[in-house]
């Protein structure tokens, strides 16, 4: 366990420092979402939101800022381990990938520190940013705090899974490059980070059961909305640890039957 | 020890025939090696052609599983305990990759350090040990971004004996150095087997490198160990004929005539070299005692009379020439 820790933790530093190698890299980060987020937000100012109050009761003329914001915040934690896991492929490329597979560190240790990086990495100035646009816009929704603070932890851990599931594809193949431009764009479009999940026709709505953002999201969106106790949200709550078991164990099978498939094939150096 | 018995490796590969086509190909890269590699000894892979040395190292470090055959380390089984073999063996690379350019030298061999599980206090002092090995120790808190590719490749081999390991792996360790910085990686190489008792397996393309380092060579061609020794060994059994070289303090029309009467009476061949005074005669028999008899008897004036080896790479070229012909 002492060898696991010390792996996690000095694979979240090397990634935090080989991403941040100047303030300014950090503060970029916040640009692309802030951008994105007031895209949004302005496409949907001019419309009415009478139809759509009818299938998604708490979203309005007033909610819609919040509506999006939770959004964006849930999106930014998925999205930056769909980045970093995109970017750890390239450990293939400088030929560390071998050496670590020449060492006796836990490949799971690897992947869950890479993914605590990636998340200490993106997520603060968002969490910073939501706050401001909260004290703002004096928008302090009705909502449960106990049950908020598990849904948001619920969020952190689903997020981490996803990410090292994601680690473990990327070091997987070579090919999964192409996974970067399946999750990138649809999880934004058919997780509902902007649009309700509600509005789709039912095809959509089945992709969008594809990616545990979709989940988080709703999630949190009740919390905050509705005020739903833990009762309310248990089934979604548990609907979310058997996500998170799935990817798990996902994750784990992906990392033992790549490193066995890389060593027969010894495809591990080529890139 | 390292005892790879029978060793086997085989690729199935898909080899695209256009867009949406492919074929299976089976690459067969490695064909039944076997070799030792002792605590305290450096032995060479040399390559002729596809010679599957790369594949052979990988399969010894446990990155690549082998088809058939048997590996031993200290006599266990590779499969049977890999996280322990990973324990005793690593592996250096030539050329600037394997190491992360934004850490610094220090950051690089601490997150290494980390890889291999090594207890805090013991690996601050063996990054300090190995940083003033490899001479980067005023360099030590700077990114390797910033350094030469000498330093680079210093760095490469402290982050190769972060783990202390018994036995490691070479893959062109000097690629693209300068002569000065080669040589004195060369130097480390040599110091890392006699003074701590490193396993070593070198494999490069500089010849003379091997030549200077390793105490047995091993020389494949498609995947099979065609001849096998140390350089002397390895001439002696490529070449048939032998050079006797003799060099006169002085050189007249009288002594050329008895040279060339005695290389008619050997049954040799005289190759005259540019400097008159030197004359090298190619015989299956090495020459060394006619040669003193005849100096003796007709009092030439001699300057040196040695045999003249030859050297690794014309085994080398002519082994090459051999299996290419």
């Amino acid at each position: 366990m002492k060898h696991f820790i010390k792996v996690v933790r000095a694979e979240a530093h090397k990634q935090f420092r080989n991403k941040i190698h100047n303030v300014w890299v950090v503060f970029s980060m916040l640009i692309w979402p802030i951008l994105a987020f007031a895209a949004a937000y302005f496409q949907f100012k001019p419309f009415s939101f009478e139809a759509i109050t009818e299938k998604v009761s708490y979203l309005n003329d007033e909610s819609i800022i919040t509506y999006i914001m939770i959004g964006y915040f849930a999106m930014v934690f998925f999205r930056s381990f769909v980045q970093s896991a995109w970017e750890f492929s390239s450990e293939r490329i400088y030929g560390t990938l071998e050496l670590i597979y020449l060492s006796p560190a836990s490949r799971i240790a690897i992947i869950l520190g890479n993914a605590i990086a990636s998340l200490a990495i993106n997520v603060w100035m968002f969490a910073l940013f939501m706050t401001g646009i909260y004290i703002l816009f004096n928008q302090v929704p009705l909502m449960n705090g106990a049950v908020l603070t598990l849904a948001l932890a619920m969020m952190v851990l689903m997020s981490i899974l996803w990410g090292m599931l994601l680690n473990a594809l990327f070091l997987f193949t070579r090919d999964s490059g192409m996974l970067f431009t399946v999750l990138e764009e649809p999880m934004e479009l058919f997780a509902g980070v902007k649009i309700p999940v509600q509005l789709f026709p039912l095809w959509a709505k089945g992709i969008g059961l594809a990616f545990p953002l979709t989940y988080v999201i709703k999630l949190l969106r009740e919390v905050v909305f509705l005020g739903h106790n833990l009762a309310e949200v248990s089934a979604l709550f548990y609907t979310c640890i058997f996500i998170c078991t799935i990817m798990f164990v996902a994750t784990v099978f992906i990392l033992k039957w790549g490193e066995r498939h890389n060593a027969i094939t010894g495809d591990m150096a080529l890139f | 020890m390292i005892e790879a018995r029978n060793l086997k490796k085989t690729y199935h590969t898909k080899v695209k025939k256009g867009l949406f086509k492919r074929e299976k190909d089976i690459v067969e890269a490695v064909k039944g090696i076997h070799l030792k590699l002792e605590k305290g000894q450096i032995i060479g892979l040399l390559g002729i052609n596809g010679a599957g040395k790369t594949t052979t190292i990988k399969m010894l470090s446990t990155l690549i599983k082998a088809t058939s055959g048997e590996i031993l380390v200290d006599g266990v089984e590779i499969n049977e305990n890999p996280l322990k073999i990973k324990q005793k063996v690593n592996m250096i690379a030539g050329g600037e990759r394997m190491i992360y350019w934004r850490l610094t030298g220090r950051e690089n061999l601490w997150y290494y350090g980390q890889l291999y599980g090594i207890p805090d206090k013991v690996l601050k002092t063996r990054i300090d040990r190995l940083l003033t090995l490899v001479g980067l120790n005023e360099k030590q808190n700077v990114p390797v971004e910033r350094y030469s590719k000498g330093m680079k490749q210093r760095l490469q081999i402290a982050r190769g004996l972060i783990n202390d390991p018994d036995y490691l792996f070479m893959d062109e360790p000097t690629l693209g150095l300068d002569a000065p910085i080669a040589r004195e990686i060369r130097t480390y190489i040599k110091k890392l087997a006699i003074e701590e008792q490193k396993g070593i397996l070198l494999t490069s393309h500089y010849i003379n490198e091997v030549e200077a380092l390793c105490d047995y060579i091993y020389i494949l061609d498609h995947g099979e160990v065609i001849l096998e020794g140390t350089a002397k060994t390895l001439s002696e059994s490529t070449f048939e004929t032998k050079i006797t070289v003799l060099e006169l303090a002085e050189m007249n029309s009288e002594i050329e005539a008895s040279m060339q009467r005695f290389a008619v009476e050997e049954n040799a061949i005289i190759h005259r070299s540019p400097d008159a005074y030197l004359i090298r005669f190619e015989s299956k028999n090495e020459l060394t005692e006619a040669l003193v008899k005849r100096i003796h008897s007709e009092n030439l004036p001699l300057s040196k009379l040695y045999v003249e080896a030859p050297k690794l790479e014309d085994t080398i070229i002519e082994i090459s020439r051999r299996v290419n012909s």
